[in-house]
């Protein structure tokens, strides 16, 4: 029953990024987000990806980010297998080698790593950002830099949702298994989806009663119980987090050079490898995960 | 001649998040037709030990035989046939469009033929008396309705044991009394029933046999009367006992204490030792 959840929540400490105020945490979390998407250099991104993981090592919290990255790689893996062989790349396509009835391309193979390594780096400051912020000082943040009150709203009780469904999703799973249900195929779908989709539906009913009985809509000032300051450190971080992602954006897109695609050549022997490990990575997490929820 | 049906041996449990000990030491056996309550705050250990009787969770430390079988080595699933568990929310077990395609659940995924599911669920409909709601959407009836299409949800698979979590909250005192006549009828079919329950009238009048758990030890296993009139237990432990029994051990009209258990025993008791002034 436990270890089912994904928890993409807070994860308690102190840190010296526990203790940042969430906005500079948010800005740079997006400009690595705009970073990754403004370039498709192996070397720029993994660079950022491992910076990532220094901050995932500095706030402390690689248990809950393995956790993450566990579900996440092996799914992402599967971008490595479909870009080899079918690129998202203006043609015309440099093959490789043929690959069973496939082929493999250059550009492919090139597209495939760099928007794995695309995903890492922005995932992993956006972990980074989620799992050591408390969802209120978040809301609080976001609200005094004006962002809209409904809006924030949804933000945040969408994030404070999401441990809440995983949790009901595990009882009615192990209400059903009480009842004899086998843990596959399709037969499993409705009894552990519909209590789950009901909750949800009664719950957010519910929730909007309350919210309206708690004056929601109300207009005028807010003030808030969570007060967050923000630092001078706070601040310069923030400026210096955006100027530096902000810069290597520029530069990333200013210089031509940084297009490896048709220099950083994948010899066949290596791309061979790197699809067959990749498919054999999805496949193994799918058989596993298939198996672990039949176990259960 | 009581069957064991469960039996505890040493059982342990430490949640692995957090390491924290939900059980220590806990021996116990439970026999067939027995009706048993099991008490104590919250976060004393009670549903982590009714989670051990049908597979849900494992012993992290000595044995839970159900019977015959080793919990450890056995699916929920497989247990499912031996021991039905009733969730305290009917929410969280109802999906299908009928009642009576939610009946037919369980036996199906016991992998029984057609004919055999359709006279369980004819028998369940009618040991329920749910006959006006067979073809009712599960969400649509009452909240107490709902329970008991939950709790016949179970008793078509013919567990030898009916554990049910709080199975009178949220219901009105006629469907409750309809859940107390329910639960005796289940022990005269020759099941044992285990009840998680704060409700102390279903304790005192329907359960013979009430464990008390405190801070993931077992503290008591006695009669309701015993553990009732116990009340440096009752003390320790938050429970507050049925407001007939506190008024029967502290009345000085009886001579002895008396452990009343419902308002029938407390007026026969009150006749016999001070009868009125003017028979």
């Amino acid at each position: 029953m436990q270890g089912v959840a994904i928890p993409i929540t807070m994860v308690a400490g102190d840190s010296y990024i526990h203790r940042l105020n969430p906005l500079p945490k948010l800005f740079i979390a997006l400009g690595v987000l705009i970073l990754s998407f403004a370039t498709r250099n192996p070397l720029v991104l993994g660079v950022v990806f491992a910076l990532g993981l220094v901050f995932v090592t500095a706030a402390g919290i690689w248990k809950s980010y393995l956790r993450v990255v566990g579900i996440l790689f092996p799914i992402s893996l599967t971008l490595v297998v479909m870009q080899s062989i079918a690129p998202a790349f203006p043609r015309p396509w440099t093959p490789i080698t043929d690959f069973g009835p496939f082929t493999i391309y250059q550009e492919g193979i090139y597209s495939g790593v760099s928007m794995l390594l695309r995903i890492f780096s922005m995932t992993t400051f956006a972990l980074v950002m989620i799992m050591t912020t408390h969802p209120s000082d978040l809301f609080t943040s976001l609200q005094k830099i004006g962002m809209p009150y409904v809006l924030n709203f949804i933000l945040t009780m969408t994030l404070q949702l999401i441990p809440i469904l995983q949790n009901e999703f595990a009882i009615v799973l192990s209400a059903q298994k009480s009842r004899g249900m086998k843990g596959s195929g399709f037969g499993a779908v409705l009894p552990s989806m519909v209590p789950v989709f009901v909750g949800a539906i009664e719950r957010v009913q519910q929730l909007s009663i309350s919210l309206e009985s708690r004056a929601f809509g109300s207009t005028g000032i807010k003030t808030s119980f969570r007060n967050v300051t923000m630092s001078l450190k706070d601040y310069v971080i923030m400026v210096l987090g955006v100027l530096a992602t902000l810069a290597t954006t520029v530069w990333v897109i200013a210089d031509k050079s940084l297009d490896w695609s048709r220099t950083l050549i994948f010899p066949p022997t290596l791309s061979i490898i790197i699809v067959a490990l990749a498919a054999i990575g999805f496949v193994a997490f799918f058989i596993l995960a298939i198996s672990y929820v039949l176990r259960a | 001649m009581p069957e064991e049906k469960i039996v505890c041996q040493n059982l342990g449990h430490v949640y692995p998040r957090g390491k924290i000990v939900a059980l220590e030491n806990v021996n116990l056996t439970i026999c067939s037709q027995e009706i048993i309550g099991v008490i104590g705050q919250n976060g004393s250990g009670k549903t982590t030990l009714v989670k051990h009787f049908n597979g849900l969770l494992k012993p992290t430390s000595g044995k839970v035989i159900v019977e015959g079988n080793d919990t450890a080595k056995k699916k929920v699933q497989e247990l499912a046939a031996h021991v039905g568990y009733v969730f305290q929310n009917p929410n969280h077990q109802l999906f299908a469009k009928t009642v009576e395609h939610e009946l037919e659940f369980g036996p199906t995924n016991l992998g029984l033929s057609r004919e055999e599911v359709e006279e369980r669920r004819e028998k369940a409909i009618e040991f329920f008396g749910l006959q006006d709601l067979r073809l009712s959407h599960p969400y649509r009836i009452s909240f107490p309705l709902r329970k008991l299409v939950s709790m016949a949800a179970v008793y078509t698979m013919r567990p030898a044991v009916f554990i049910l979590d709080e199975p009178t909250t949220g219901q009105d005192n006629i469907t409750t009394r309809t859940v107390y006549r329910l639960i005796e009828r289940l022990r005269e079919e020759g099941s044992t029933v285990i009840c998680v329950a704060h409700d102390m009238i279903l304790l005192a009048e329907v359960v013979d046999r009430m464990i008390v758990m405190r801070n993931s030890h077992l503290i008591a296993d006695a009669s309701p009367r015993e553990v009732f009139s116990d009340t440096e237990l009752m003390h320790s432990t938050h429970i507050t006992p049925p407001q007939i029994t506190s008024i029967g051990l502290r009345w000085p009209g009886f001579g002895e204490k008396k452990v009343l258990l419902s308002v029938d025993e407390a007026v026969t008791a009150i006749n016999s030792s001070n009868p009125p002034a003017n028979s």
